[in-house]
């Protein structure tokens, strides 16, 4: 007799407890041979809540600089809609030795789930001022654009990377720029990338 | 028993709603709030009353027009980007918690553009000032105010005066409005108004502890 309210409580309570969020944010990482650098990183918590992580300035030399390194991630979770949204910023960026520069970098992304649906995108996010090899770059970088970058490697500029399966699961992580360092032989050697958000949800 | 003791408490808290908003008026004008040394305006009864609700959100604002979502150009560094999470005590309070972070980059705004940190201490229900929407949420405490030009300086009160959830995704429809100030005996106020032009802000019905 009781057992149909018990099944239905923990039919419920496992309902509301599937649904999940991730989210992270940071302004700058590094790995060259083997060794990892990265200014503080914001994570959110997988019940929702906020976490940021800020640094005045950070200098790796010749690979990245970078000030007023911003970043933050707010979410929650509830039966009726889950959200993440993170958002990465860096000023007065400099990156590969200097082949990209930019006033500001800036990475949004956004991951919601309701019961009508969900999705994620990378809306609000942008460069200010990018120069790239000496060029200036006066449009909107369309997502994953690479550039060469003759001696050092290659960018991904404006990376975007779905992930879920597009009905119980949405997310998506956002690098501005991603600098991926090569030898002449054209073997990856380092990386860096400025400018990460990521989010994503799950019921 | 229980009844007559709700509405004891219910009359109470109105009473000092009234005296508090009482001696706010008389002792503090406009613009000459002392930062820090007392909270930022309780709640007018008609723009927020105790709520059942908690709010999240984060993204980019642009156009201070509140027509478009649209960026501005990148010459004028004129945007700002945030991230908040905010709830009430419960009603039938107003007082509430969570925190803001809020970076203006505009170098013609207050502080050639800052970085604020902000803890919330009150939460109401209100309607958007713009179009009269309903289920938005007004917040605000206290901060750090760490602009680009000048000293940070602590307990500067801000106040959102309404962080709307319009639908999924928030560009262009969610909206948030901001007040950071004053920044120091009289300072200057900082405001901003627009529309997403990236992110959400999301509305959730308190239930239970969540």
């Amino acid at each position: 007799m009781t057992l149909k309210p018990l099944l239905a409580l923990t039919l419920l309570a496992g309902a509301v407890q599937a649904q999940t969020v991730t989210g992270k944010a940071f302004g700058t990482y590094t790995n060259v041979a083997g060794g990892v650098t990265q200014s503080p990183v914001a994570t959110l918590p997988s019940s929702g809540g906020m976490a940021t992580g800020q640094a005045d300035a950070f200098n790796v030399a010749g690979l990245v600089s970078g000030q007023q390194l911003n970043a933050v991630t707010t979410g929650a979770v509830d039966n009726k809609k889950t959200g993440a949204q993170s958002v990465s910023e860096v000023e007065s960026v400099s990156a590969a030795g200097g082949a990209i520069t930019a006033d500001i970098v800036t990475a949004v992304a956004t991951s919601y789930v309701n019961p009508n649906g969900g999705g994620s995108d990378a809306e609000g996010s942008g460069f200010t001022n990018l120069v790239v090899s000496g060029v200036p770059v006066t449009i909107d970088v369309a997502p994953n654009t690479r550039v060469d970058l003759p001696g050092v490697g290659y960018a991904i500029l404006n990376e975007q990377i779905a992930s879920g399966d597009g009905v119980n699961s949405f997310g998506i992580t956002v690098n501005m720029i991603r600098v991926v360092m090569q030898n002449f032989l054209g073997q990856t050697t380092g990386e860096v990338i400025v400018g990460s958000a990521s989010s994503s949800v799950a019921r | 028993m229980n009844n007559a003791r709700h509405l004891a408490l219910a009359v109470g808290a109105i009473a000092a709603v009234l005296v508090a908003g009482a001696c706010q008026d008389a002792a503090s004008p406009p613009g000459t709030i002392t930062a820090g040394a007392q909270p930022p305006p309780p709640p007018k009864k008609d723009k927020g009353e105790c709520a059942n609700f908690r709010l999240t959100g984060g993204g980019r604002t642009d156009d201070r027009s509140h027509i478009t979502a649209n960026k501005s150009t990148p010459e004028s560094h004129d945007f700002a980007t945030f991230g908040f999470q905010a709830r009430p005590d419960g009603c039938p309070e107003t007082s509430g918690r969570g925190n803001l972070e809020w970076n203006e980059h505009d170098p013609n705004a207050l502080g050639g553009g800052f970085a604020f940190h902000g803890r919330v201490t009150f939460f109401t229900n209100t309607m958007d000032e713009t179009a009269g929407t309903t289920g938005c949420g007004r917040f605000g405490g206290f901060g750090r105010f760490n602009p680009r030009n000048g000293a940070t300086t602590e307990g500067v009160p801000f106040e959102v005066r309404h962080a709307c959830d319009i639908d999924e995704p928030g560009r262009g429809v969610d909206h948030i409005s901001i007040v950071i100030g004053p920044i120091g005996d009289g300072g200057p106020t900082y405001e901003r108004h627009g529309l997403l032009s990236g992110g959400n802000i999301q509305w959730h019905r308190l239930t239970g502890n969540n």
